[in-house]
């Protein structure tokens, strides 16, 4: 009981800190899932801003009500928005790809592996067409890479199969996972394709195929220049 | 001193979290009102501006660069979606709330949230007066540190860094003292919001 409440008082703490940007993204990646599931630290989010909004001038005061409405009325509009992902972020944390899971998950969508898989089933064609056609002495450092590459794609494959049905458990209590996740993110990424995205701007397509297709399209484009 | 308290937010965003744009919505939404309200005379259509102002800063994110502060940005954004629904207005002046967007299927429930998040009854006036009567008067009845504390943060709007220098003490005192001072005014004032809380958070 102590415990329960001392950890409330924390996550508390935190949230407060995370009001003033002085929280780090670990912190407040469990901030965020806390506003998600607990009423408790949603009504202090509130509150907390509420009273900051007080402090610098009263007519910001607003009732619960009023910006619950609000809130409630923009999610019904949010749901319907594909869901927002930046190129670098991604690659910066792969494992929050949970998130996005979870939303599509929610929303019931059963094939979402499904551009993945035949992403990395593509790129697995073109990688072995390269080796196989121009597999020797100029090309070793080539096929090399994708190769390594490939054994990441299959591996994003494999880390994309089991979202659908275990997103919410691995958002709840699974603060290993993105870890697993940012190594085989680097094996699919190394740093040319970051340059290529640099230089490209590339948000690869819709949300579905969103990473993927970008990284197929890389490799193509890459690869012959070797 | 930092270039952006929402960093944090804006990054969970990115990636895919669309919880944090929600705490981001619950931070901003009664500035961006305030403004639209400033602008667009019909009460009405205030709510309806803001909504279409997250949703236009929610699918610009991705373009979101950090080169000005989130506020900033979205303050623009806000801005912006507001002249456009004047525009809209003048040219087609019949058309009152639901003149706005390109959702028809949303108007139905969106109606009711309108009325439910109306500004100007005399009930929610009266409610934020009541509020501010209870944040100010929570705020002279903490110890002066913890007044301190919160008046550098949120009225002069410094780090925790130049904080615990002004203050003298460690930076992790003046994250305790912030949050004690926001856990003992928001404790005054949460039977208040509890009762008044139609929609649960």
């Amino acid at each position: 009981m102590l415990d329960e409440s001392e950890d409330g008082a924390r996550s508390l703490l935190g949230l407060s800190a995370l009001a003033d940007g002085e929280l780090d993204p670990a912190a407040t990646r469990q901030a965020c899932s806390r506003w998600h599931g607990d009423a408790a630290a949603r009504a202090s989010w509130h509150a907390y801003h509420l009273i900051g909004d007080v402090l610098r001038s009263d007519d910001l005061a607003s009732d619960t009500a009023r910006d619950a409405g609000f809130l409630n009325a923009l999610r019904v509009r949010l749901a319907a928005e594909p869901v927002v992902l930046a190129p670098q972020c991604v690659e910066a944390g792969a494992g929050d790809m949970e998130a996005v899971s979870d939303r599509r998950a929610a929303r019931g969508s059963r094939w979402s592996w499904l551009g993945p898989a035949a992403v990395a089933a593509g790129f697995m064609a073109v990688a072995s067409v390269l080796v196989v056609t121009r597999g020797n002495a100029p090309l070793e450092g080539a096929s090399d890479s994708l190769a390594r590459s490939s054994a990441g794609g299959s591996a994003v494959l494999t880390a994309a199969l089991p979202v659908p049905g275990a997103a919410s458990e691995s958002a709840a209590n699974a603060p290993d996972e993105p870890q697993t996740l940012v190594a085989d993110g680097k094996l699919v990424r190394d740093a040319r394709l970051e340059r290529y995205f640099a230089a490209h701007s590339q948000f690869g397509g819709s949300s579905a195929l969103g990473v993927p297709s970008g990284f197929l399209r890389a490799a193509t484009t890459q690869a012959p220049g070797r | 001193m930092n270039v952006d308290v929402d960093a944090p937010l804006i990054e969970r965003v990115k990636r895919g979290d669309t919880r944090a744009f929600e705490m981001l919505v619950v931070k901003y939404q009664r500035r961006i009102e305030r403004l639209i309200g400033r602008m667009v005379r019909d009460v009405d259509l205030v709510p309806d501006i803001a909504q279409e102002s997250f949703i236009r800063a929610y699918r610009a994110i991705p373009q979101f660069r950090g080169d000005s502060a989130f506020y900033t940005w979205l303050y623009r954004i806000a801005v912006n979606t507001a002249k456009k629904a004047l525009m809209e207005l003048k040219r087609d002046p019949l058309v009152s709330e639901t003149a706005l967007a390109s959702r028809d299927e949303d108007d139905e429930t969106s109606r009711v949230e309108n009325e439910l998040s109306d500004g100007e009854t005399p009930e929610s006036i009266m409610a934020s007066k009541q509020i501010a009567g209870v944040v100010n008067a929570a705020i002279e009845a903490l110890s002066e540190d913890l007044r301190q504390a919160i008046v550098l943060r949120e009225i002069e709007g410094l780090s925790y860094e130049e904080i615990a220098e002004v203050m003298n003490c460690p930076i992790g005192t003046v994250r305790s003292r912030i949050f004690r001072a926001r856990e003992a005014i928001a404790q005054r004032l949460r039977p208040m919001l509890d009762a008044r809380a139609g929609d649960r958070w």
